[in-house]
């Protein structure tokens, strides 16, 4: 990473005498962005759908909840808010279509930030509707859980005391999701939605580790990199990478979506990246090489 | 108190809840009153090195032998736990009260610095006007939609008081909150779009590796990576050319490893760090700077 710091601060080759070749590398940024623009909303407007095959971290998590044992609870931890929306959404809802469709009872729980409980709330009811699930029966949403690693220690010992409340202030004991769950033992498999830093370890810490409660996650693509290690352990048994994993869980359980919606843009989106990285350093090789001919 | 929820809104609750936040005033007070600041750094050394040290003994000292192994096999059924467990519960909670101060302190904080502005009208006073009408409104339009206790999914019919609480904290929610700070973080695949294109210049070789890396792994995250390499073989040494199977190479052999390693001194920096705040080491903690 030395190098791309030490690029940017490095006047461009050739950028004294401004040509052709010199020009490549300083295309005003207004044009970028605005190329950029267009692209995406060209995809959105008229999305150009290519093949989307699963990968083995998706096809993970997809047989992580196929495979829940019969009477128990898949937790789906929704930790994000609405700046990564756009990925850990569609990945939200990649999940609870695919807990409704192997009928998993699901619940939801924020632990950070509080946003998420309503926006994983709002993507859970609109899809209960389809299903015909029903709110306390097929899935609940436990809301926002204030303390982080307090909640899970809590949760070790009791579950329903921990949690208390539910989303509408209604005691949770009172839903016949909840019948049988009394330790985080009760719970089948946690399937960690965030774009946040720090959570992953603090549940493996906690509750993967100590208890063999079997855990999953979705990340954005930006984070999903530091997690991998934990993939290759056993410890996360599946995981949706960024918008591409929607899009892949949506395919496995054969649903389009939102995160199929997006790919096309994202695709488009990464090759004009790299076309705009290829001219910016087509410019840079010729111009040198103009300027160490003379 | 119906806000409260069914299930809290009893009268020892409130009871109790008040009788809490006189007595936590008065310990305030009282600490404020006739502690110096050596006096309340000495407070703040000892506690913070109390919750540590419960903690971190509960975490390592074994479990009771009975709970141990209880299926013959370590980390495996049974509710494990030594002399320091069940005080976990209640320490949770008064981490959680803490937390809860803490908001109301982020609260007055905000008010005093806004409204000190407004009041002797600042430069950019209309910005801290608006930080009270959007506060004041989600906090309201919050608390009453809440309040509500409405039920899942919606009854068809509400009334015009409901109907009103409700759609106005969903306007505010979903309809400016909500894409307000999505649009904000959408900008950045602008400037990382514009930063790529300045900053990555292929001036050494390893430059060069980094950006075949960032290549591949970005067109093995899009579907147009496998499109452009459909033609090839799913199975077999070739296989791995494909760019969905590169990328996933690159990530699982090349990234991962990397990764290890790099978990691995964090860790051992979290350690160091946690440490010299447990042991109130760090410098500029706890009023350090005062006399």
């Amino acid at each position: 990473m030395a190098d791309l710091s030490a690029n940017s601060a490095r006047p461009e080759i050739g950028a004294s005498a401004p040509g052709f070749w010199s020009r490549l590398q300083q295309i005003p940024r207004y044009y970028i962005y605005l190329l950029l623009a267009m692209v995406v909303i060209w995809q959105i407007l008229f999305p150009i759908f290519l093949p989307i095959t699963p990968s083995a971290t998706t096809r993970g998590l997809e047989e992580a909840i196929r495979t829940v044992p019969e009477g128990k609870l898949v937790l789906i931890s929704a930790d994000w808010d609405s700046s990564t929306q756009a990925e850990t959404g569609p990945q939200t809802a990649a999940v609870i279509e695919a807990c409704l469709r192997h009928h998993k009872p699901f619940v939801l729980m924020t632990l950070a930030p509080p946003m998420g409980a309503k926006l994983a709330h709002n993507i859970a009811s609109e899809i209960a509707k389809r299903y015909h699930a029903r709110y306390g029966v097929d899935w609940a949403n436990w809301g926002y859980k204030y303390g982080t690693s307090n909640v899970l220690m809590a949760m070790v010992k009791d579950v329903p005391k921990m949690v208390g409340s539910d989303f509408y202030g209604q005691p949770v004991k009172s839903l016949p999701i909840m019948k049988g769950v009394r330790t985080v033992k009760d719970i089948g498999l946690v399937v960690e939605v965030t774009g946040l830093a720090g959570m992953t370890e603090m549940w493996i810490g906690l509750i993967q580790g100590p208890q063999g409660v079997p855990f999953s996650a979705a990340y954005t693509a930006v984070m999903a990199p530091g997690y991998y290690p934990y993939l290759d352990s056993g410890q996360i048994e599946g995981m949706l990478v960024g918008a591409k994993g929607a899009a892949e869980m949506e395919v496995l359980i054969a649903r389009p979506g939102r995160g199929m919606a997006i790919m096309s843009a994202q695709s488009w989106a990464h090759v004009l990246i790299m076309l705009f990285i290829i001219v910016g350093n087509l410019g840079y090789l010729l111009a040198r090489g103009r300027e160490r001919r003379g | 108190m119906r806000w409260l929820g069914p299930q809290q809104a009893t009268t020892p609750l409130v009871q109790h809840i008040l009788l809490a936040l006189l007595a936590s005033g008065a310990l305030l007070y009282l600490l404020h009153r006739f502690l110096g600041p050596r006096g309340r750094r000495a407070l703040i050394v000892v506690v913070t090195f109390l919750f540590g040290l419960f903690f971190g003994l509960e975490y390592f000292l074994p479990v009771r032998t009975k709970t141990l192994w209880p299926t013959g096999l370590p980390n495996t059924g049974g509710s494990a736990g030594n002399l320091l467990t069940p005080g976990i519960e209640p320490m949770s909670n008064i981490l959680a009260v803490i937390g809860a101060f803490t908001v109301g302190l982020g609260v007055y904080s905000l008010v005093q610095v806004h409204g000190r502005n407004v009041l002797r009208r600042r430069p950019g006073w209309h910005n801290s006007l608006a930080f009270f009408i959007s506060f004041l409104a989600m906090f309201g339009f919050g608390l009453w939609q809440y309040s509500l206790h409405l039920p899942e999914p919606l009854p068809p019919t509400l009334t015009p008081l409901q109907a009103f609480a409700n759609n106005g904290y969903e306007f505010l929610f979903r309809g400016l909150y909500a894409p307000l700070q999505a649009a904000t973080f959408s900008l950045l695949a602008f400037y990382i779009a514009s930063a790529a294109y300045r900053a990555f210049r292929i001036r050494t070789t390893d430059a060069g590796l980094m950006m075949a890396a960032a290549f591949v792994v970005m067109l093995g995250q899009v579907p147009i990576g496998a499109w452009l390499t459909r033609g090839l073989p799913n199975e077999g040494v070739i296989a791995l050319l494909r760019l969905e199977n590169l990328g996933d190479w690159v990530m699982r052999w090349l990234n991962s490893p990397a990764q290890r390693g790099i978990a691995l001194g964090v860790a051992i920096g979290a350690l160091a760090m946690s440490l010299r705040v447990w042991l109130s080491l760090e410098r500029g903690t706890f009023f350090a700077e005062q006399k």
